[in-house]
């Protein structure tokens, strides 16, 4: 008996081995050398001195470092939330269509996720452009001002935002559908059966029962937006960089182009913290007003 | 029979295998980040060595992404010994990748197996590679920004000269009279500006600042003195034009181009790389008549903005490079510098000064024109800081966009300028 479990033990352990040797040797491992990292003055490659909090410290009268983190929470707020209502929204229309052009519709707004982020920027800067964006000549037509969308800093925010939530919410569609259609069509029919308003169908059923996907897209959107890089960089390049910094990029700006590992490693740990803080309080949050409504 | 053919041709294996090992054709990697109209040139001088030196050293070249993307790899694949034997480089780098140990001297045997050596350089430019007196990189040419001009629409204002260059290049009230004249013809921009990208127009800038004998880096300080006066001097010129409408606001890169070449902007400060642009449009039949000149006095004296294009060897980690291969580097640096005339198609003014001494580069146009400009070119403050895709460009730009385009006064951007270039450490 004694026997077997070891036996038993030992081939569980051959089997989640190599899933262990690889997420320690790229996951782990860097993690633990950012966090040593991030103690030293060491530049972008090789090995530095030990300085202490020095680095944390000049973090706090760092006018960058506040631009970065402000945007970055500007821009969560701006894409997380209302991209997973409007992803949720699409997906309560999608599911009412039927057959062939639910395939199609769901398709058409899927499409974006799809493409690589430089054919996103390259599509929204031919329609954004100044000069010669596709918009800019609609604006004329109208009669509006034209408006500098990704040069300046009350735009900027806003229509990356936007962009983002154009690009990514096919996901949250998909998700929200299966979450949709694993609702039981009784509960639905008993409603009708009681004469239930549409909004009350929505608000005592179709909410409730849908809060743990919410709680998961929320969940995700976040995590990601609070790591995004690709979009800004793309659009603020040659214009206002440093007006548009979030974490990543400053980071990125940091360790490439300052040479200083120590400090953009102090960075990086400061938004490693934020992502386990706010997403472990955004769930624990969603489940919550989870077991309220049950 | 069969026999003896098999003998013959282990024979002639034989002699093959010894004879390669004697003259084993060297392989040279290149990276490159020549993307435009130059990077063909240099494709077209590339192939021009490898058949001149068939059987003995062959460039393998890849052309990388221009910029920040360049540069970092080429930190890193140092880092672990993957970095190419030559690479192309820009002067304004230097002081930051020594600073890094990524690059290798070139020491003075080097030079002398070359075949060239500081005389055959502008001091400015030997300066512009030299760190605490010893050379990184070996200068291939300089790259001004030069002013762009329509032949055809100036003309018809009446604004050129009997040699078809732009009259009001003289003082500051001449030129901007130059632009309200062009506006009054009816020219949408009179001057067409990068005014979206600040990293661009920190070459405009820094010309400017230049032409009152400012200086961004005074031992390690910024804008110390009347520096900062300076540098607002140059500011308010240009958001005055922008002010009275007379160049093009919120204007990428491309679009600057695109305003010049299809002659909506009648002119058009851009750097000399953009030549070839112009060059094979017209000879396409779809250009105007067009000029290059240096650029327009505005204040002091005439001062331009030039970064260079070098050659630099790279430290592969713990991947010493043989003799034969540095050899064969060298010949490869040299003879490219020697036959840089070709190059000077791009625009580019070659570094190596018997070219430029030449008659046939005498000859060519528009580059005669604008290189009376080489006696008063400036490059960028000698600091790790600087350079292309460098953390003061960044700086810059964030406050020249938002000053070039009419939205915060140039004594703030100033200012603001002032407290984060001092605040980068």
């Amino acid at each position: 008996m004694l026997k077997n479990r070891r036996h038993e033990a030992l081939i569980a352990l051959t089997l989640v081995a190599p899933f262990v040797a690889i997420y320690g040797l790229v996951f782990i491992y860097p993690t633990i050398k950012m966090f040593i990292l991030s103690f030293t003055d060491a530049p972008l490659i090789g090995d530095g001195e030990y300085v202490g909090f020095d680095n944390y410290t000049r973090l706090l009268r760092d006018r960058r470092f506040d631009t970065a983190l402000w945007n970055t929470f500007y821009f969560v707020a701006l894409s997380v939330v209302p991209g997973t209502f409007i992803a949720m929204a699409i997906s309560l229309g999608i599911n009412r269509l039927k057959g062939r052009l639910q395939a199609f519709v769901l398709a058409l707004f899927f499409l974006p996720y799809i493409l690589p982020v430089s054919v996103v920027f390259t599509i929204w800067d031919w329609t954004l452009n100044f000069q010669f964006g596709v918009a800019m000549h609609v604006f004329d037509l109208l009669g509006i001002d034209r408006v500098p969308v990704f040069k300046s800093s009350a735009w900027f925010m806003p229509a990356v935002a936007l962009i983002t939530v154009w690009w990514t919410c096919g996901f949250s569609i998909l998700l929200f559908l299966a979450g949709l259609r694993a609702i039981p069509v009784e509960i639905y029919e008993a409603a009708s059966l009681d004469n239930t308003s549409r909004w009350q169908v929505f608000r005592r059923i179709t909410w409730p029962l849908l809060n743990p996907i919410t709680a998961l897209v929320m969940t995700i959107q976040l995590i990601l937006q609070l790591k995004i890089f690709d979009q800004v960089y793309l659009f603020s390049t040659g214009g206002r960089m440093n007006d548009n910094l979030v974490l990543v990029l400053y980071v990125f700006q940091r360790a490439f182009q300052s040479n200083q590992g120590g400090r953009a490693a102090a960075v990086a740990v400061v938004l490693f913290l934020l992502v386990i803080i706010v997403s472990v309080l955004n769930f624990q949050l969603a489940r919550l007003s989870g077991s309220r409504d049950r | 029979m069969s026999g003896l053919k098999g003998l013959a041709a282990g024979a002639a294996l034989v002699a093959a295998v010894f004879s390669s090992t004697a003259h084993a054709e060297e392989t040279v990697v290149w990276w490159d980040f020549l993307a435009g109209g130059d990077g063909v040139r240099m494709k077209q001088m590339i192939e021009d060595f490898n058949s001149a030196h068939a059987g003995e050293i062959k460039i393998d070249a890849t052309t990388l992404e221009w910029g920040i993307p360049f540069y970092s790899k080429v930190q890193t694949s140092a880092a672990v010994g993957e970095a190419p034997d030559v690479m192309t480089y820009h002067a304004s780098r230097i002081p930051l990748a020594v600073e890094q140990g990524i690059l290798q001297k070139i020491t003075s045997a080097d030079w002398s197996a070359m075949g060239l050596s500081e005389s055959d350089y502008a001091p400015a430019t030997w300066s512009a590679v030299t760190v605490d007196d010893a050379q990184y990189a070996v200068p291939l040419d300089t790259h001004p920004i030069v002013l762009y001009y329509n032949k055809d629409i100036l003309g018809e204002a009446g604004l050129l000269t009997d040699d078809g260059v732009p009259k009001g290049m003289g003082s500051r009230e001449e030129f901007t009279d130059m632009l309200n004249s062009l506006k009054e013809a009816g020219v949408k921009f009179p001057l067409g500006s990068v005014t979206a990208d600040g990293n661009f127009m920190f070459r405009t800038i820094y010309s400017l600042m230049g032409q009152q004998d400012g200086e961004l880096m005074t031992d390690g300080e910024f804008l110390v003195g009347d520096n900062e006066k300076k540098l607002e001097n140059a500011l308010s010129v240009l958001q005055e034009w922008t002010n009275a409408g007379l160049q093009s606001t919120y204007t990428d890169y491309p679009a600057t181009v695109a305003l010049f070449t299809s002659g909506e902007a009648s002119m058009m400060i851009n750097g000399v790389w953009e030549v070839p642009t112009m060059v094979d449009l017209h000879k396409q039949g779809k250009l105007f008549e067009w000029g290059a000149v240096e650029l327009p006095v505005i204040f002091d004296h005439p001062s331009t903005y030039a970064d260079s294009h070098a050659f630099a060897i790279p430290a592969n980690k713990g991947k010493e490079m043989s003799d034969a291969k540095r050899a064969a580097v060298l010949e490869v640096m040299s003879w490219i510098s020697k036959n840089s005339l070709f190059w000077a198609t791009a625009g580019h003014i070659p570094a190596y000064g018997p070219v430029t001494a030449s008659a046939d580069y005498k000859a060519m146009e528009p580059n005669a024109t604008y290189s009376s400009l080489t006696e008063n070119m400036i490059f960028d403050p000698k600091s790790p800081l600087a350079g292309i895709a460098g953390p003061i460009f960044d700086v810059m730009s964030t406050y020249f966009v938002p000053t070039l385009n009419g939205e915060m006064e140039p004594a703030e951007a100033v200012e603001e300028i002032k407290y984060e270039l001092n605040d980068m450490d």
